[in-house]
């Protein structure tokens, strides 16, 4: 490759009778203008990233700021209240990972199961029709998933409830599911499934004992970006678990989430309400965050 | 004795008689008969007319160049390319007084008694232990202390005993490729099987691991009847009993190792063994 780069130098400096020429360095008009070029595109890039970084720093740091001033004990025993009367987030933060805990319990299995079919059973129309419509819903509107659900369960039970809420955050993490586990199964080589159905396990054991082992540390990490990501959803959770101001665990009941009190108070009038409102958001980001780093920390080592 | 030709030769044996679980007569049958087999990857035909035996408790050497269809015949023996829609298989294979390939087969069975070694050491993610267990398990249900019997014997039967015992819950994928390689074995003949297949066991090995290996398979035989492929051809020289060359899905002769290396009857055979094409 070098070889034929100094050629073309060398029949270019042939016309212009030079000293030999450095053939480690390169020279000419040709060289010239690629430097050029590799310093604009890194410049750019550089440019682009702090852009980015400055953005999201901002957006940290003004977090930080805001959201610690508020942070007390109060605001992990105390419920919503009215204005004035020190009210805090117990109830939605309980809430959030009640509902966050059973959307998971519900979509990671069904996704798993699915990213099975598609890896290892599915065939045909059947299959690509799947792996579509799974796909549609990973980039879906989270808001019609919310008015999906307001129409399959809110309106023939007759009121919202917590359940509602998790069904609709199960089918937002049903699809991240679906496709980590399709694509990690996919990469278990294929000697490892031979190996088992050589010593005559069936098929389903092979992939149950063997290939979803291999594959596990990429499936929990999509399991945990699925948490991630439902885990600060709002819209889904407008028309289904709606909030609630009082302490309840009950799914049967309205239930009250931290990314849904952070929207109905943060554009209120009182000033403790926006207060509690940029503290709900810290502890959303930092959970989020803290989800992050664990799936970096804990798989990412594994190359997974 | 020319492979081509079906013959009912009554294989002379090693002196030992019937080992119990193949169920075999007093005269020492062949292990698996392959009659007239075809093989075909969707319209491709990649084996052609293949009638051969494998000895009980010999090793059967399978040579040939890249593509002639000895790995083929060995994913015959134990239905492996029944994973594969759109390959299949016609003729006869007996193992046992029952065609292999016919519809009906117990396949998982079949694999217990008709073990395979693959190319690339295959540990399963999980411990040396449960890397034995998991296929035992499968087909039988011994108590805790007969497996850890089980385990023990077949980790010394490979050599791999003294090297692992004292990590038997250590992860399998960390042991050294060779030491992987001898675990697969072990992990096969745990099932106990009758027959043991072996696809280029040593081709991803140094060749202190490769030797350790064959010594492994001198041993393997007394019990266990071997099919082995290979693109080494001093390795069917030393292991093998009797050598099967195949070409372009052929089986071009079959005859003891001796007579396959020193007095091949084919020209091709000739031109392959002395490194001619291939």
């Amino acid at each position: 490759m070098s070889g034929h780069q100094n050629g073309r130098q060398s029949v270019r400096q042939n016309g212009a009778v030079q000293a030999a020429p450095d053939r480690w360095k390169p020279h000419g008009a040709l060289a010239m203008r690629r430097r050029f070029m590799d310093r604009l595109a890194t410049g750019l890039s550089l440019t682009a990233t702090c852009v980015a970084l400055l953005a999201l720093c901002s957006i940290l740091l003004t977090l930080l700021v805001r959201g610690v001033a508020g942070l007390s004990l109060v605001t992990f025993i105390h419920s919503t209240a009215s204005p004035g009367m020190n009210g805090g987030l117990a109830n939605a933060i309980v809430g959030s990972l009640i509902q966050t805990a059973v959307a998971i319990l519900i979509g990671a299995p069904l996704g798993m199961m699915c990213g099975i079919y598609l890896s290892d059973y599915g065939r045909g129309w059947m299959a690509s029709t799947t792996r579509f419509v799974s796909d549609m819903l990973l980039s879906a509107p989270s808001i019609l998933i919310g008015l999906f659900i307001y129409q399959l369960i809110v309106v023939p039970t007759g009121h919202f409830s917590g359940f509602a809420g998790s069904v609709a955050l199960a089918i937002l993490a049903l699809p991240i599911v679906v496709r980590t586990t399709e694509d990690m199964l996919g990469l278990v080589p294929v000697a490892l499934r031979e190996a088992g159905i050589g010593l005559g396990a069936s098929k389903w054991r092979v992939i149950v004992f063997i290939c979803l082992r291999a594959a596990r540390t990429g499936v929990m990490t999509g399991i945990l970006l699925a948490v991630a990501r439902v885990a600060g959803e709002t819209a889904p959770l407008l028309f289904t678990s709606l909030g609630n101001m009082d302490w309840s665990v009950s799914l049967a009941q309205p239930m009250a989430s931290l990314p849904v009190t952070i929207y109905q108070y943060a554009g209120s009038a009182y000033d403790d309400w926006v207060q509690l409102a940029w503290t709900g958001a810290l502890l959303v980001t930092l959970g989020v965050l803290a989800i992050n780093i664990l799936v970096r920390v804990g798989f990412g080592r594994k190359g997974a | 004795m020319s492979g081509t030709v079906v013959t009912e030769r009554a294989v002379s044996g090693n002196g030992v008689a019937g080992n119990g679980a193949s169920g075999n007569g007093v005269a020492e049958k062949p292990a698996i008969s392959v009659r007239n087999l075809d093989f075909f990857y969707g319209d491709h035909k990649a084996l052609r007319g293949i009638s051969m035996e494998f000895s009980t408790r010999k090793v059967t050497g399978m040579i040939g160049p890249s593509g002639c269809g000895k790995s083929t015949l060995l994913r015959v023996l134990n239905r492996m390319y029944d994973l594969y829609p759109g390959q299949r298989a016609t003729g006869e294979v007996i193992f046992d007084g029952r065609n292999i390939i016919a519809p009906g087969m117990d396949v998982n069975r079949l694999r217990a008694r008709v073990g395979m070694v693959f190319q690339k050491p295959t540990p399963f993610p999980m411990s040396i232990y449960d890397n034995i267990a998991f296929g035992v398990k499968l087909h039988e249900t011994p108590s805790r202390s007969e497996m850890d019997g089980r385990v023990e014997d077949v980790l010394r039967r490979v050599a791999l005993w003294g090297e692992v015992k004292d990590r038997l819950k250590a992860s399998a994928t960390a042991l050294s490729g060779g030491q992987q390689q001898r675990l697969c074995i072990a992990r096969t003949i745990a099932t106990r099987p009758e027959v043991v297949l072996l696809d280029e066991p040593t081709s991803a090995l140094d060749p202190v691991s490769t030797a350790r290996i064959e010594e492994l398979l001198d041993e393997l035989k007394k019990e266990f009847t071997i099919a082995i492929v290979t693109h080494n051809m001093q390795q069917a020289a030393r292991c093998a009993d009797q050598v099967a060359f195949f070409y372009l899905g052929e089986l071009v002769e079959m005859d003891s190792t001796d007579r396959i290396f020193t007095a091949p009857r084919e020209t091709r055979t000739q031109d392959y063994i002395t490194g001619r094409f291939g």
